[in-house]
């Protein structure tokens, strides 16, 4: 790790301690506001390391929320700790990520996109019609398997390691492997990566974190249905909080996730708004695409340009 | 024995539907190297807007194609010129931004439909709606038969219009030898402008013409962005005799495993879904490359 | 008899109705320069792309050390000590220089990691003369100073096999004489370098043996001065211009 990743390290650790004492300190509402943005910032952090680092956009990031969902609420039912499913969820959802990674990765850009969209509507279409996930009418977790402060703490420290660990890969070869193959997946091989086993790992790995949120999700909702974890809009704002942010950055999906999980807790308080969440997200996507694909990291890197003397600044780090 | 010539005329019948749906998704990625996911709003938006038609004015749906055509023709048209053609133009493979751009207007779409119509199912009865007729033994239903009918016709007309105008002659270039065409004179904007219209138009089409036969939402579209992806695929997209080939394969795969199989209806969609990605992989890029090997096998690359 | 280091036997190569490598077949001895000429389209970056598992050959066998490499993916061929650089330099252009050469050290056929990929990374960019552009990104360099990198990309993977296509073209005449000179220091490091370029003169000067291809057939093999001597060499190149540097 370089000096700029010890410090940024070192600021999200400061940032996680504060979380963890702040029960003391704010209210409770105050508290599940901050459990939804690190929430977002799980989701958005983890689908950057294969949609961002790697460059590889998935629309099908539901289906692994709703797997680590499910498989706590189905164990928790049967009388198992609600905690101790999460490392099974996580690893059914690395499983589902390697079943579903292995023919679609020999997709190249827009296709994959649109093989993950099939993927996670074949998944919806499934979860729905099968009577073990409850259907429409859902599943309740079983009772005290609840408990605030713990779940809270759970949501900030998984939060505050996908993070570092998004440091970590972005100065690590595997992290370099991901850009090269992002910027030139023929040049990439050619200097003896192997991109589909690359890609298959950094699917694993979001896919994993992606499942163990859905876990914390279920135990902190108490209430999972095929319709709150396997949606397409779910699926849509994980890829979108990172885009808005700026794509394959550390920092731009951790921006995103803020800026979407507020603007959600204001939709939902406002019920003029509450009805009109498609025409944000679709007029969120269309601005970042026509003005700055490169998000606000992107803005913000053109507005310091535009400050400071012309000098040959960083891109964003791949 | 009865039962295979239904299943055959229901798929040949579904097939028709199926071609129109994807040959405005073809055309619009042939000349343009653009997937256009908001295809799947403006069939939605085609839907409804025959719905308008049908309760304000009391206009037959087949007969509102006369309205809806012309008009989305030049919504299309209007988006390529004040947002598409600001994109980066795509390379031989479709780029990101187009994707996540259309994407973006596609869920647009879809809140304005909530917005003026609300989420409730919407559905059109005509005095035909349940009406069925036999051909030799095999029934089937009047809306169906319009349907097919209409989508037969329009893409005749198409093919016309393709094989007789300039617009049509250059279309067909640029699809089959973007490069070539690009330099050989042709007016790209004028022909992305006019493929983003008449791409428009056929998503348009099919949703009036699939308001005949399902009840709809704003989110209605979505499962035949799918299927219209899987035809285009299998069937190439050089020609409207590829896409209506693809159209009757899918037709008929579904009407095969709805008959045959005890696979549950609710799980239909699931299995399209699950055929694209299939078909998808197994002809990496799509089988449009592998059209174009065969069809030109003297091309070098 | 002691095996050739690469022999290539019969290798053909279709694209759709085009046969862009017919029938070809060479050896190469370890520690030789092995130049490879032809007019445009003659085959040879198809053949690169052959033998570093870019394409899987219509037919024939590569085999490299005696184990067949053909028909293994790009990635593999590297990692068992094979690499090429692209005529058209395809540099990350996002990442620094720096970062580029250490993608190769990572993952090519030494697979280094920390201190020890960073002094291998900057022995190379030293070697190649990139050492004070290291920080820069890839995207803003010149022509002579990617095509450089691609080089230093590739050594990065410690390859015993280097194949290089078109190092030279689009560089001025004292960036050519750099990069001779570079290409006689690596083969005296141990390396085998085969050697596709336009500049006959600069592959006469270096080689050791020289394949020529014309429309995909292998029409003259040996050293240099008897193939460029050989009347079917001599007509191949009538068609277009003469070899620039063609003894006549």
């Amino acid at each position: 790790m370089n000096a700029r990743n010890r410090r940024s390290a070192a600021a999200i650790v400061l940032a996680l301690l504060l979380l963890l004492i702040a029960p003391r300190f704010l209210e409770r509402g105050t508290l599940n506001d901050l459990w939804s943005i690190a929430f977002a910032i799980v989701l958005a952090s983890a689908w950057n390391i294969l949609g961002g680092f790697a460059g590889q956009i998935s629309i099908g990031y539901s289906a692994f929320l709703g797997i680590g969902a499910y498989t706590t609420a189905l164990l928790s039912l049967k009388g198992v700790g609600p905690y101790w499913t999460l490392p099974l969820g996580a690893l059914l959802g690395a499983a589902f990520s390697y079943v579903v990674g292995l023919p679609t990765f020999r997709l190249r850009g827009p296709y994959f996109t649109i093989a993950t969209i099939g993927v996670s509507e074949a998944v919806r279409v499934y979860a729905a019609g099968v009577s073990y996930t409850g259907g429409s009418s859902g599943l309740r977790m079983p009772p005290g398997t609840f408990d605030f402060g713990r779940d809270y703490a759970a949501m900030m420290i998984l939060a505050a390691a996908v993070v570092l660990l998004s440091l970590w890969i972005r100065s690590s070869p595997f992290g370099k492997a991901l850009f090269a193959i992002r910027q030139d997946i023929d040049a990439a091989e050619a200097l003896g990566i192997h991109s589909t086993r690359v890609k298959l790992v950094a699917h694993a790995v979001s896919a994993a974190i992606v499942a163990l949120a859905g876990g914390l999700f279920a135990i902190n909702f108490q209430y999972i249905s095929p319709g709150s974890v396997f949606d397409f809009r779910l699926s849509l704002s994980i890829v979108l909080m990172p885009i808005v942010g700026g794509i394959g950055t550390v920092a731009g999906p951790i921006l995103g996730a803020i800026i979407f999980s507020y603007l959600q807790i204001k939709l939902l308080s406002t019920p003029a708004l509450r009805d009109s969440y498609l025409f944000l997200y679709g007029g969120l996507l269309m601005v970042v695409m026509l003005f700055e694909p490169r998000g606000l990291v992107g803005a913000w890197q053109r507005l310091q340009g535009l400050v400071r003397p012309p000098m040959r600044k960083a891109m964003p780090r791949a | 024995m009865s039962k295979i010539l239904g299943v055959l005329a229901d798929s040949l019948l579904a097939g028709g539907l199926y071609a129109t749906m994807a040959y405005g998704l073809a055309v619009i990625y042939g000349v343009m190297r653009i997937i256009n996911l908001a295809h799947a709003g403006f069939l939605m938006l085609g839907a409804y807007a025959t719905l308008f038609l049908f309760t304000r004015f009391h206009i037959d749906p087949f007969v509102s194609l006369a309205v809806v055509l012309p008009a989305f023709f030049l919504i299309g048209v209007a988006l390529y010129l004040a947002v598409v053609r600001r994109l980066p133009r795509s390379g031989a493979t479709p780029s990101m931004e187009s994707l996540l751009l259309l994407f973006g207007l596609w869920l647009v779409l879809q809140n304005l439909a909530y917005a003026i119509w609300g989420g409730d199912t919407q559905s059109i009865l005509t005095g035909y709606t349940m009406k069925s007729i036999s051909f030799g033994g095999v029934r089937v239903g009047v809306p169906l038969v319009l349907v097919f009918a209409a989508s037969a016709m329009s893409l005749l007309v198409l093919t016309l219009f393709l094989k007789r105008t300039y617009v049509g002659k250059a279309i067909r270039a640029v699809t089959a030898n973007r490069d070539a065409a690009l330099i050989s004179g042709v007016n790209a904007d004028r022909i992305s402008a006019t493929a983003f219209g008449l791409g428009t138009a056929f998503a348009a089409m099919a949703g009036t013409l699939m308001s005949t036969l399902y009840a709809f939402t704003p989110d209605f579209g979505r499962s035949f962005l799918l299927k219209a992806f899987c035809i285009i695929v299998l069937g190439g997209m050089e020609s409207a005799a590829g896409v209506a080939l693809g159209a009757f394969v899918l037709a008929l795969l579904e009407n095969v495993m709805g008959a045959y199989t005890p696979i549950p209806t609710t799980f239909q969609d699931a299995i399209s879904f699950s055929l694209l990605v299939i078909v998808l992989v197994l002809l990496p890029q799509g089988l449009p490359r592998l059209f174009t090997r065969i069809s030109r096998p003297a091309h070098t690359r | 008899m002691p095996e050739a280091l690469l022999a290539v036997s019969g290798v053909s190569k279709r694209f759709g109705g085009l046969l862009a490598l017919n029938t070809v077949s060479f050896e190469v001895e370890a520690g030789q320069i092995y130049g490879v000429i032809g007019p445009n389209g003659a085959g040879k970056t198809t053949l690169f792309s052959c033998l570093v598992g870019a394409a899987r050959p219509t037919a024939g066998e590569i085999r490299f050390r005696g184990g067949r490499i053909d028909g293994l993916p790009n990635w593999a061929v590297v990692s068992r000590g094979v690499v090429r650089t692209h005529q058209i330099v395809r540099p990350f252009r996002q990442m620094t220089v720096r970062e580029n050469v250490s993608v190769g050290a990572h993952f090519g056929a030494g697979r280094r990691r920390g201190a020890e990929a960073a002094s291998r990374v900057g022995a190379i960019l030293e070697k190649t003369g990139l050492a004070p552009r290291a920080e820069a990104l890839a995207g803003t360099l010149t022509i002579g100073e990617s095509k450089r990198l691609e080089i230093a990309r590739a050594l990065a993977t410690e390859p015993s096999v280097l194949c290089l296509d078109e190092v030279m073209g689009g560089l001025n005449p004292s960036e050519i004489q750099g990069a001779m000179s570079l290409i006689r220091t690596l083969r005296e490091a141990g390396l085998t370098v085969l050697l596709i370029e336009h500049h006959v003169h600069a592959v006469v000067g270096l080689s050791d043996r020289i394949l020529v291809l014309n429309f995909g057939e292998r029409i003259a093999e040996g050293a240099p001065a008897g193939v460029m001597r050989d009347p079917a060499v001599i007509s191949a190149y009538l068609g277009e211009d003469a070899p620039e540097g063609t003894p006549s």
